[in-house]
């Protein structure tokens, strides 16, 4: 049915961006990270399951900062170009932790809805 | 190397920010796609194969420069897939919330089932009333151009009628006199006796102007309506039927246009049936003829019976009328003092005539039912108030992954408008069957009742309540739910402005507008239903148990003679009496308690002739003897009637206490003499042998007045048509039986309106009963709204209430103690609404004071009796959560968070 087709790809749209927000976060919690660096860790630690490109990941990127929850600075390091580093905010950390809970409570009922249809 | 800032322009192009800021994004995103591209090389990857590897990065779902741009411009973030219109998307977001809201409401049934409970009898009252009223009271008469329809009435009001009928000739020199009508109509009851087809059958009927029907501008259905020669007197008998009884008594005969009825034993031809939707002025009329006044009925300024209608010149207005017809009526006063002194015009819109004096009683069923639908909105606001605290988390959490607050606010909306909608489906079915017990309760001499029914109009008035109902109630918490500062909520027991101070404060005072609310209706509801108990307890005089009453009236043709009319009488009280189960039986011109019959102005022996305008006017009743036993009413002074009292022996009457009273005061009017008019020869003279006790003639609720009984032996005036029996047995069981007896006497004579004198009693006060049994009902659904109100608002303040509870307990408090706090609130915010309600009761039930009978509209007792019963069930509504409470186990409250 065409309509239940727009809604669950909007369901997964909803999610991917409440997850991405989450992922981003908690990449940069325990040290700083450029761009290219942040999508590469999402690929491999998602074993590929998780994969974004340079169109999705940077608005993101640009989008947080925006919102003041990470902040992105030019970094120049000897022998190489300089690249935009992005940190944790003190904001961000606070977002970082409520988002973790949330995401936390989410799974949780997921997991108990599911698992209730499975018994 | 390729060139990736050119790539990465090229598709950012159109993006208007600063030049610098540009650069940046230029230079990072160039960075990534070299990253890409030099790692695809190191895997070895040749060099095509890695620069469209990295052009990929750019080829997303989305264009470039729409995700930049809609960050850098913080354009509203509504996704526009590709290939699909902004259309569906809404559509799909309606789909989706309404997908959501259905699961909310199927998960909390509890809720819900109370939530739509609560809208439904709001908004099934507001329509059945509303359909009432829009039937009775809005929707416009079916006559042309209905506005322009007035009643035209001789106004004697020294006499104790400002509205009485009009007498022909006052009625032919209105019609011929004024400027301001273009058309009059007169209007008087004639029943016939329809015999020569089946059953004798009494027809209820009219003999009517032939300029009725056109100024009324109703064409018949078949046929013609009368010509202006046929409204003279000595013309063939002509008669328009009603639809109904064209299809009751002959099939709906398409040739009954020319046939001949027999009527009163007299030849009628039909030249007409009216439509369906046809009525006047009653809606039980059967059958019009022409008045075709006589030479002498059209000089009679002294028999005061027609209706006069009349429609007003385009462009006057009723108050001109009404000045014109009160100067016409002052010139008539002084040209005829003997019959018309005191004697003025007045005119009122037809409308307000059909709608009679039920209007007050409407419009304040109106304002109960708006009443009670604000207490049901004030209810589920609550409810979805206390809900929205409960879903806060829920809420932080959908605006944490991104959910958009107008989104939320959408979706709460769809929520409550999705419960109206439930609640006026059910209110709908609630409507519907409370219309059909409605209908059986509208006192049936309202016009218009007969067409109530659930309209389209009424429809769109109930979708309009409810839809309106959800967005009231909806707005207020979805604004404060989405109003949440999320980073505050998502914390551990964070407390926002829904649990918080203005949210309480909020709940508290939708409970105390509840109780005001309430307090007012049950007010209201107390009064009329005190006023219907002393109606009730009234004593009319007579007894109306075991008594069985029907009309027999004699044709005129056939018993126009004194002898023929008087043996009938007395053969049918002599054969009826003889019937088993008859314990007596009697005959009089007009029954007890049916607001008619006939008054008379007599003058008594040896006093004056009273002025014109002050004459004694007394309530003449023409009876059997058997007729006081039959009624069991009390004599107390002097002897009955009896079958002594013949033509050849000396008139007498039997007069009421009050007559007695008002008449011979401090005298015994036994042996005094008086007469009907003036009296011409000394056989006029009429002796008082008897004083018996007053007895309501017309309503109950009206004081007597002085009454007389003749025997129907000496008097011809006026002509019994009401046979009473008394029973031993079940009065209805002998309908059929005296039936027959009637027929026996006369196989022609029609017998209608049989009922018990019960029946009767319960009729005259039917429009009591009706408006105190709504208004009760309505009082009561409010008290029950009201009731389940303070009960959520204090289970809800309770249970926020639970981990103060359990330290206060832990500590060592009394139960009492906790129980005297937690009712406590609750009784301050009942007693804040009790205070409001008697202040507004005070100021509204005044509009109510015509429907009141015996009590004033700010009787003391029923104010303390209603505000001490509001305060006992609020008290019994906030103790049951509070007690509840404290059965908790502080520890359980303590871990409660």
């Amino acid at each position: 049915m065409a309509m239940s087709y727009i809604g669950s790809r909007m369901l997964d749209r909803e999610l991917k961006k409440g997850s991405a927000e989450l992922l981003i976060l908690s990449l940069l919690e325990t040290q700083p990270r450029h761009g290219y660096d942040i999508g590469t860790l999402i690929e491999q630690r998602s074993k590929g399951h998780l994969r974004f490109n340079v169109a999705s990941l940077y608005p993101l990127l640009y989008r947080l900062e925006k919102r003041g929850w990470i902040q992105g600075r030019w970094v120049e390091k000897s022998g190489q170009r300089r690249r935009r580093y992005y940190r944790l905010t003190a904001e961000g950390k606070k977002i970082l932790k409520e988002q973790r809970n949330s995401w936390r409570e989410f799974v949780e009922a997921i997991n108990s809805i599911t698992g209730l249809e499975h018994a | 190397m390729p060139d990736w800032n050119d790539e990465v322009r090229k598709r950012l192009r159109g993006l208007k920010v600063s030049p610098a800021n540009e650069a940046e994004i230029v230079e990072e995103l160039a960075q990534h796609l070299d990253d890409v591209y030099q790692r695809a090389l190191a895997s070895g990857a040749g060099e095509a194969e890695a620069k469209q590897m990295a052009l990929n990065e750019l080829n997303a779902e989305h264009p470039l420069l729409i995700e930049v741009q809609r960050y850098e411009k913080h354009a509203p973030e509504e996704v526009i897939l590709p290939g699909e219109t902004r259309r569906l998307n809404v559509l799909a977001d309606l789909l989706q919330d309404l997908r959501y809201a259905t699961r909310m409401l199927w998960k909390n049934p509890g809720f819900t089932t109370v939530a739509v409970i609560a809208l439904a009898l709001g908004i099934g009252a507001n329509t059945a009333i509303f359909s009432v009223v829009n039937t009775v009271l809005l929707r416009p008469l079916p006559y042309k151009a209905p506005e322009q329809l007035v009643m035209v009435w001789e106004d004697a009001t020294r006499h104790g009628y400002p509205r009485d009928t009009p007498a022909a000739a006052n009625y032919v020199d209105w019609r011929d006199q004024n400027s301001v009508f273009s058309g009059m109509a007169a209007i008087a009851d004639s029943n016939f006796n329809l015999t020569g087809v089946g059953d004798p059958e009494r027809l209820k009927g009219r003999r009517v102007s032939a300029s009725l029907f056109p100024l009324l501008g109703v064409e018949p259905h078949l046929g013609r309506v009368f010509t202006a020669a046929e409204d003279q007197p000595g013309t063939e008998r002509v008669a328009v039927l009603s639809h109904r009884l064209w299809q009751r008594r002959f099939g709906g005969d398409a040739a009954i246009v020319g046939k001949t009825l027999t009527l009163n034993n007299e030849s009628y031809t039909v030249v007409g049936v009216m439509p369906a939707r046809f009525q006047f002025p009653a809606n039980d009329d059967e059958l019009w003829v022409p008045i075709a006044f006589t030479a002498q009925e059209a000089a009679n300024r002294n028999r005061h019976y027609l209706e006069v209608v009349a429609r007003l010149k385009p462009g006057v207005s009723l108050e001109q009328a009404q000045t014109e017809m009160t100067t016409i009526g002052a010139r008539l006063q002084q040209q005829y003092p003997q019959s018309n002194a005191d004697l003025g015009v007045a005119v009122n819109s037809l409308h307000e005539h059909m709608v009679g004096d039920i209007k007050p009683a409407l419009l304040i069923l109106l304002g109960a039912v708006g009443l009670v639908l604000l207490i049901a909105c004030a209810n589920v606001a609550n409810l979805l108030l206390a809900r929205a605290a409960i879903r806060q988390k829920e809420i932080a959490l959908r605006v944490a992954l991104g959910a958009r607050r107008w989104r939320l606010l959408r979706q709460f909306l769809t929520e409550s408008l999705l419960l109206a909608t439930f609640g006026g489906i059910v209110g709908l079915a609630i409507a519907y069957v409370g219309l059909l017990v409605l209908g059986s309760f509208i006192p049936e001499n309202i016009s218009q009742a007969r067409e109530i029914s659930l309209d389209l109009k009424v429809l769109g008035f109930t979708l309009g309540v409810s839809l309106l109902t959800g967005l009231v109630f909806g707005l207020a918490p979805a604004i404060q739910a989405v109003r949440l500062n999320q980073s505050e909520t998502l914390k551990e027991g964070g407390r926002d402005s829904v649990t918080g101070r203005s949210g309480k404060r909020l709940r508290g005072l939708l409970v105390t507008a509840e109780v005001a609310v309430s307090l007012v209706l049950l007010i209201g509801a107390g009064l009329l239903i005190n006023s219907f108990l002393r109606l009730r307890s009234i004593d009319p005089g007579f007894r109306a148990d075991n008594l069985l009453t029907m009309k027999i009236e004699l044709p005129e043709p056939k018993y126009e003679a004194f002898e023929r009319r008087e043996a009938f009488y007395t053969d049918l009280v002599q054969r009826v009496q003889s019937l088993a189960g008859v314990r007596s039986a009697a005959v009089t011109t007009n029954l007890p308690l049916y607001r008619q019959g006939n008054s008379i102005s007599v003058r008594i022996e040896g006093r004056p002739e009273p002025p014109p305008g002050q004459e004694l006017i007394v309530v003449t009743r023409i009876i059997s003897p058997g007729y006081f036993d039959t009624m069991s009413i009390p004599l107390l002074a002097g002897r009955q009637l009896t079958d002594q009292d013949t033509e050849t022996t000396q008139n007498v009457v039997v007069i009421s206490e009050t007559m007695a009273r008002r008449h011979w005061p401090g005298e015994d009017p036994v042996g005094k003499r008086l007469s009907a008019g003036r009296p011409r020869s000394e056989a006029d003279w009429i002796q008082v042998v008897g004083v018996v006790k007053d007895v309501r003639q017309f309503e109950l609720n009206a004081e007597p007045r002085p009454q007389m009984y003749l025997s129907y032996r000496q008097a011809a005036f006026f002509f019994p048509e009401d046979l009473v029996v008394k029973t031993d047995v079940d009065p209805a069981s002998l309908a059929a039986t005296v039936r027959k007896t009637v027929w026996e006497i006369d196989k022609d004579q029609p017998v209608s309106n049989i009922r018990t004198m019960d029946e009767i009693l319960a009729e005259s006060i039917a429009r009591q009963r009706f408006s105190m049994l709504l208004l009760g009902i309505f009082a009561g659904v409010a008290l029950l709204l009201a009731a389940v109100g303070i009960y959520g608002v204090m289970s809800y303040s309770v249970a926020q209430r639970t981990h103060e509870i359990g330290i206060r307990m832990a500590l060592g408090a009394e139960t009492s103690a906790v129980l005297k706090l937690a009712v406590g609130y609750g009784l301050k915010l009942v007693i804040a609404g009790v205070v409001i309600g008697l202040i507004a009761a005070f100021a509204l039930t005044r509009l109510m004071s015509t429907l009141l009978f015996g009590v004033t509209p700010t009787d003391p007792a029923t104010f303390v009796v209603i505000s001490v019963l509001l305060i006992c069930v609020a008290a019994i509504a906030s103790y049951i959560p509070a007690r509840r409470a404290t059965k908790v186990d502080p520890l359980v409250a303590l871990r409660y968070e």
